[in-house]
């Protein structure tokens, strides 16, 4: 019974977070604002980012992956029992690594189309693409 | 907006996006990326990055720092991280076109939010910047880092700027060039740690690749790992981590800043600025 409610709480976890990319991407297809798009981009992004580092959980194992007691002054030699120890109750480090990174770029590129945006409001006054599309080329567009 | 004529598009659309993230995560689990419920034991090449950062007696694989994360962002695969600050470095260039006709010069509001929140982000905002420090500082040592500092630093100026007014950083001299120039100097600093040992290797004739860190018995150069400084005694800064923190540190803090004082302008600034017809 315990083995089951561990496979269906955690495939139900699993579940959810794929059902939310599932939703993004669809959401980014379907609505016209673009705000709304910037929105479920972002989101997107984030649930990228937690499914990474759901990846990366161990069960029963929640150290982070840095060697204990070290400090600028304090640095004594770590042996090789020290080391496989320390190793066997860490997290895996890799997706920290690759997450690490991808927020910051996501955080980049969330700025630079929020900065595309701005101008694309400046210029034409509606950031609905129907309404964009009827501006910019001069015909057709809404419906 | 809903339209009734849309909504058989929507429909296939819908099955269309969950086809495909079925499929993906088919593919997860079939190739025991995603173990259902996680797995015990390490994987491979997690276990060979734990188990060799901090390793005194092979010092043929090690980056003579504690942090896992950090070993592997700035040592194993720098050159990889250099990349995707020139990424970050393009976006903040990006965004400056909203403003390249902008001469700051005239004082701008200093009106924020009521008197309880102004009272409360002067005590969080001198504080934020600390945490940041220390973990820029530490990055090597305990879990955090350049991003991470750079982050946190970009939290305190988001908290000024919206809590006190736009004007209250931009009439204290946070001007565009200034910021731009501080992520410039980070950004050479970083370059210039990378090329250090290839130069040095270049001068004594033996090999060293860019932005190495410690000695490889191919490319006998080395950063170092400790130091003995006067009144504190031998301190381990880990080769090139504690400078590449340090740079990152500046870098992601003065452009994330630089990106939120752009946007936070006001909107006939920006009109005018931006070059418009």
């Amino acid at each position: 019974m315990d083995a089951f409610w561990n496979v269906f709480l955690w495939g139900y976890i699993y579940s959810t977070v794929i059902a939310i990319i599932a939703l993004t991407v669809y959401g980014m297809a379907t609505r016209p604002h673009l705000v709304k798009k910037l929105i479920l981009l972002s989101i997107l992004s984030d649930t990228a980012n937690l499914l990474a580092v759901m990846i990366g959980m161990r069960k029963g194992f929640i150290k982070p992956p840095v060697f204990p007691g070290i400090s600028y002054t304090n640095h004594p030699v770590a042996n090789t029992t020290q080391l496989a120890k320390f190793a066997d109750t860490a997290v895996d480090p890799v997706p920290q690594v690759l997450v690490v990174t991808a927020i910051v770029i996501g955080l980049a590129v969330l700025v630079f189309l929020g900065y595309v945006l701005i101008l694309l409001y400046q210029k034409y006054g509606t950031l609905d693409v129907r309404l964009l599309e009827a501006k910019i080329t001069g015909k057709g567009g809404k419906k | 907006m809903a339209e009734k004529t849309g909504s058989l598009r929507d429909i296939s659309l819908a099955v269309l996006a969950s086809l495909i993230i079925i499929l993906f995560a088919i593919a997860l689990v079939n190739t025991m990326t995603i173990s259902i419920p996680p797995q015990e034991q390490h994987r491979w090449l997690s276990w060979e990055f734990l188990t060799s950062t901090y390793n005194w007696a092979v010092k043929k694989t090690w980056a003579a720092s504690p942090e896992v994360v950090t070993s592997v962002l700035w040592d194993y695969r720098g050159l990889d991280t250099v990349y995707e600050t020139s990424v970050f470095f393009l976006a903040i260039i990006g965004g400056l076109m909203l403003v390249r006709n902008y001469h700051p010069g005239k004082k701008y509001s200093e009106k924020g939010m009521s008197l309880i929140a102004r009272t409360i982000t002067k005590i969080t905002v001198v504080s934020v910047p600390v945490v940041a420090a220390s973990v820029a500082l530490h990055g090597h040592l305990t879990p955090g880092g350049g991003f991470q500092g750079g982050s946190i630093f970009a939290v305190a100026s988001l908290l000024a700027i919206v809590a006190l007014g736009s004007g209250f950083l931009l009439n204290r001299g946070w001007s565009k060039s200034r910021l731009l120039g501080f992520r410039t100097l980070g950004l050479i600093i970083i370059a210039s740690v990378a090329l250090t040992l290839p130069v040095i290797g270049l001068l004594d004739g033996v090999k060293a690749y860019v932005i190495q860190n410690q000695y490889k018995p191919w490319a006998p150069v080395s950063f170092g790992y400790t130091a003995n400084i006067p009144f504190l005694g031998i301190i381990l800064y880990s080769g090139t981590l504690v400078f590449l923190n340090l740079a990152e540190f500046l870098a992601v803090s003065a452009g994330l800043s630089l990106a939120f004082l752009i946007i936070s302008l006001p909107r006939e600034e920006l009109k005018k600025s931006g070059g418009i017809e």
